[in-house]
């Protein structure tokens, strides 16, 4: 059996791996660097703070792979579970409230708390700037590049090859599967769509309309601090949320939004939004130089869910739509597809078929 | 002939320091005499303070650099606040500062064993790969690490500051204020363009503020003139003509589709956030100097000529007693007769070319001074623990490699490194410019067309940021793009067309010599369809 990725982020490289330890011939294909994609631009926060089951199961289940992955592999995605903290203005109190009552239905250990909570986690809070918070003590923080790296080790370690700077185009001749990159034509028996903010495109290829939104997303560092930063922190009123990275950067931003064009320049406007609003959160960061700032692309599915499963042309898969939690969901839906491939059929990936 | 009093250059023969009131400041507790107008770093050196930080992962000494807020060797904690770059903070009466790194202080830092050990125990990117194997190894790692790492004090205070935005229109804006940028503001608004010109330092000049020296080049009404002077005559320039405002301690960080972010400081207290809409920008940043690869050049007291220059020229404060200079360019010659006229030894000067790099005069002056030149010659490595005590050169070979029983240990407590500039060009990155690596132009230069506009419209580039050459050509650079950006924007008319033509001829003349050969070839590699002004 034959199979193409296309896409070297967390989603495609998870399918492979997977795929690879079951002895699938497997080719990923990524159009430029590893870590272009919003893989290696996001924050990498992790939760099962979502408000549907087969989300929170996904997520749970990612959480493990993240563990065994690490050691499998024998690479350290410098994981911390130093929790996962949401916070709320007064006017969204409601919201957080149902949300939390859910997840606590759906076995999720989260816990409603009060402002002064929080500020026990993280004494330069300003507790004024909220009125309320949810607190997962399992959730945290990975590095996002190694966990890329870290897959990709453990692809090419299986035999998988990992094409960088290849982008691929697939091509739908009577029933059979063409991926065309490198200048070749492979013919295989599946190919999954992995391409994150490029999977729309890649779809049509085939006649799949997928119909994903794309969002940007922007984010900044300051210069490094020594960590004393724990949890990770998204403010749910205002779409800021901020952690400290490994190196001690703060590494904060705001929840993206719809764009049309497919770039990723950083804006000004970020800068001043984001600067008003980490200021009135954590006061103190108020004389800090920031360091860097970029932006990131990721696709949205249908409802917001992510899109994961065989279309009606036989052989393509999607595995995409992940939105702003692809680092939560991921590794087990990748796990789910190769599940697919070899049997058929995945219950963990099931309500997200196509 | 030259004075000096605690680390500070009392009487000059060409230079005259006009120091502000005495103040004191606190480092890790101990009072240091200061005076207002100086920076921090520049107090701390004049105190005899060597190691400024540590390095983040070995913990190496680290001292003052740069001197112009460039490689974040000099930061501190000021006031509570941490990450402060010293180098770029004025002293205040009672002002607080405080090393970040190391155990008690950077300077007696305890980890600096990780120096000796921590590359056979932990090597470069072993912190992925050690200990993955079992969860509860890797936990304790991840936990272990983080109390490691992170380089400034988490925040003590909050920073008191007021900031506020002010939006800008303008016509041009000029980013730098050395003769490129001057040359290019004065030639936009002498034909009426709305001109801002911005730059980080609290003075114009650039690098022209250090070149006490008489100027080389062939501008006709220049050569013979002191940089110093130069810069004095443009800024002057530059303040007749009304529609051109400057502001000075102004930095753009950032260039976003035809707006720029721009943070300037008021005073100690109150600063801004400038959003600058210019029509037309003008990039003319300058360069920052090269460094060169061998043993220990990270130890406090090797330097770069710039870095000498500033705390030697701009703030009168004595870098060392006996410097060595890597480098026998134009300027390594230069500086090593501002040291002697300053009253430092120059211990020698080596060069990796058969040859002296620099012209004819400089280096028979610094030969009557009796300053060795040894060509041929490389710097092995850097002796000292926590700063520099020595240095070893040796002689090199046809293949450029050192000659082994050639090596000679030399005295000295700094070492300048010499060996030339490269643009200064992350404005130009960031703001999406196409850009290339142009060996003669110095490093990575954007592509341009003949009138300096480069692959971003509206966009231009001017001095040393374009490609590195010298002052003269600089101003030149400057009148074609300010001339341009006016005539392109309806200013001007007829009588300003000409002009450009002119300054074009001009600044191709002017390189048609034996010396812009280099440049010329250069030029040609990064040349954009030539643009016909309509
Ligand atoms: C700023 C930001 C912050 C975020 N924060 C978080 C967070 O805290 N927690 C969290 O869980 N998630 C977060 N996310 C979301 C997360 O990053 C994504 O959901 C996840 O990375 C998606 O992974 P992916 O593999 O589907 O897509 P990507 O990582 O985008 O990978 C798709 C890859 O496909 C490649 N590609 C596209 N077309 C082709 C082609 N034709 N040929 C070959 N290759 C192609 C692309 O170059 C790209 O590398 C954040 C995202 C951003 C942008
Ligand atoms: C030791 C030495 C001796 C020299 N001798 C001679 C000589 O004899 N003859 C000769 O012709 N040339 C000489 N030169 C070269 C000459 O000084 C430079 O070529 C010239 O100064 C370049 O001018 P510029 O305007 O491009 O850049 P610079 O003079 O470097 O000015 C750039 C300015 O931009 C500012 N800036 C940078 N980034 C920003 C930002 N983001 N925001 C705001 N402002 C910013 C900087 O603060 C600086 O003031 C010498 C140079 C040196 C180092
Ligand atoms: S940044 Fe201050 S010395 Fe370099």
């Amino acid at each position: 059996m034959k199979v193409a990725v296309i896409g070297g982020g967390v989603a495609g490289l998870s399918a492979a791996y997977f795929l690879a330890k079951s002895g699938v011939d497997v080719k990923v294909f990524e159009q430029k660097y590893l870590l272009y994609g919003a893989s290696g631009r996001n924050s990498g926060g992790l939760t099962l703070q979502f408000n549907n089951e087969p989300l929170i199961r996904l997520a749970k289940r990612t959480l493990e792979l993240y563990d065994s992955i690490q050691s499998e592999v024998g690479f350290n995605f410098l994981l911390r579970k130093d929790g996962y903290v949401k916070i709320a203005s007064e006017r969204d109190e409601a919201k957080l409230k149902e949300e939390v009552e859910f997840q606590r239905r759906n076995g999720v250990n989260v816990e409603l708390v009060e402002p002064e909570f929080v500020r026990v986690l993280f004494p330069d809070i300003n507790t004024s700037a909220f009125s309320v918070a949810s607190y997962f003590a399992d959730g945290g923080v990975v590095f996002p590049w190694p966990v890329v790296w870290g897959l990709a080790k453990g692809c090419r370690e299986l035999g998988v090859e990992v094409y960088d700077y290849t982008p691929a185009n697939v091509e739908l001749k009577g029933n059979e599967l063409i991926v065309k990159a490198n200048g070749e034509s492979y013919k295989v028996d599946y190919v999954i769509n992995a391409a994150g903010a490029w999977s729309n495109e890649i779809s049509k290829q085939v006649g799949v309309e997928l119909g994903n939104k794309v969002y940007k997303e922007e984010i900044c560092v300051t210069e490094s601090l020594k960590p004393y930063v724990d949890p990770y922190v998204m403010d749910i009123s205002t779409g800021v949320y901020f952690s400290q990275s490994m190196r001690g950067e703060i590494v904060g931003g705001i929840l993206g939004s719809e764009t049309t064009t497919l770039e990723t320049k950083a804006s000004l406007d970020f800068l001043t939004s984001y600067a008003k609003r980490i200021t009135e959160l954590v006061p103190k960061l108020r004389g800090m130089a920031i360091l860097r700032q970029w932006a990131g692309l990721y696709d949205v599915g249908r409802n917001g869910m992510p899109v994961i499963g065989e279309t009606k042309v036989k052989g393509f898969i999607q595995l995409n739509g992940f939105g702003r939690h692809g680092m939560s969901l991921a590794l087990a839906a990748g796990e789910g597809v190769a599940e697919l491939i070899m049997k058929g059929r995945s219950s963990i990936i099931e309500p997200f078929k196509p | 002939m030259v004075k000096i009093e605690h680390g500070r250059l009392q009487e000059h023969p060409i230079v005259d320091f006009k120091r502000g009131k005495e103040v004191t400041i606190y480092f890790n507790g101990q009072p240091i005499k200061a005076y207002e107008g100086e920076t921090v770093a520049a107090a701390l050196y004049a105190a005899g303070v060597r190691v400024f930080s540590r390095s983040f992962r070995w913990h190496r000494p680290r001292g003052f650099f740069c001197a112009i807020g460039k490689c974040s060797a000099c930061m501190m904690e000021v006031d509570g606040i941490p990450n402060v770059r010293t180098c770029k903070v004025y002293v205040r009466d009672g002002m607080q500062v405080r090393t970040q790194s190391g155990l008690p202080d950077a300077e007696k830092d305890v980890f600096s064993i990780f120096d000796d050990v921590i590359d056979r125990v932990f090597p470069h990117g072993s912190h992925y790969s050690k200990f993955t194997t079992s969860k509860k190894a890797r936990d304790f790692m991840v936990k272990r690490m983080r109390k490691f790492t992170g380089f400034g004090n988490p925040p003590r205070a909050v920073f008191q500051g007021k900031a506020e935005v002010e939006e800008i229109e303008t016509d041009v804006l000029v980013v730098g204020g050395g003769p490129g940028g001057m040359s290019a503001a004065i030639n936009a608004g002498k034909y009426g363009a709305k001109v801002l010109l911005v730059d980080e330092n609290p003075f114009l000049g650039g690098q022209l503020i250090k070149q006490t020296h008489r100027f080389f080049g062939s501008a006709k009404e220049r050569a013979g003139t002191r940089g110093i002077r130069i810069a004095g005559i443009l800024e002057e320039e530059l303040n007749n003509i009304e529609n051109i405002e400057v502001r000075k301690e102004t930095r753009v960080f950032g260039i976003y589709n035809g707006e720029a972010g721009a943070y300037q400081r008021l005073n100690d207290d109150e600063g801004k956030l400038l959003r600058i809409r210019a029509k037309k920008i003008v990039v003319a940043t300058g360069a920052y100097e090269r460094t060169l690869i061998f043993e220990n050049n990270d130890l406090p007291g090797v330097y770069g000529a710039g870095g000498v220059q500033t705390l030697m020229n701009v703030y009168g404060i004595k870098p060392g007693n006996t410097g060595l200079i890597v480098g026998s360019g134009n300027v390594g010659l230069i500086l090593t007769y501002q040291l002697m006229q300053a009253g430092v030894n120059v211990a020698a000067i080596v060069e990796a070319m058969p040859r002296i790099g620099g012209y004819f005069v400089h280096a028979a002056k610094v030969r009557r001074l009796g300053v060795p030149i040894y060509v041929r010659h490389t710097i092995l490595k850097a002796i000292g623990r926590k700063s520099v005590e020595g240095a070893v050169i040796a002689k090199l070979d046809d293949r450029w490699q050192p000659i082994p029983g050639t090596e000679k240990e030399i005295k000295c407590d700094f070492i300048c490194v010499a060996v030339g500039l490269s643009p200064t060009h992350e404005l130009l990155y960031q703001a999406g410019c196409e850009m290339k690596f142009v060996p003669e132009l110095g490093g990575i230069v954007p592509l341009r067309s003949k009138f300096n506009e480069t692959s971003v419209k509206g966009l231009y580039v001017a001095g040393d940021v374009a490609g590195i050459e010298e002052a003269t050509a600089a101003i030149m650079e400057g009148r074609i793009v300010g001339i341009h950006a006016a005539v392109t924007l309806g200013y001007g008319g007829e009588e300003a067309k000409k002009e450009l033509e002119e300054a074009v001829r001009e600044i191709e003349e002017f390189r048609s010599g034996p010396f812009g050969e280099r440049i010329v070839n250069g030029l040609k590699k990064c040349t954009l369809e030539s643009e016909v002004v309509s």
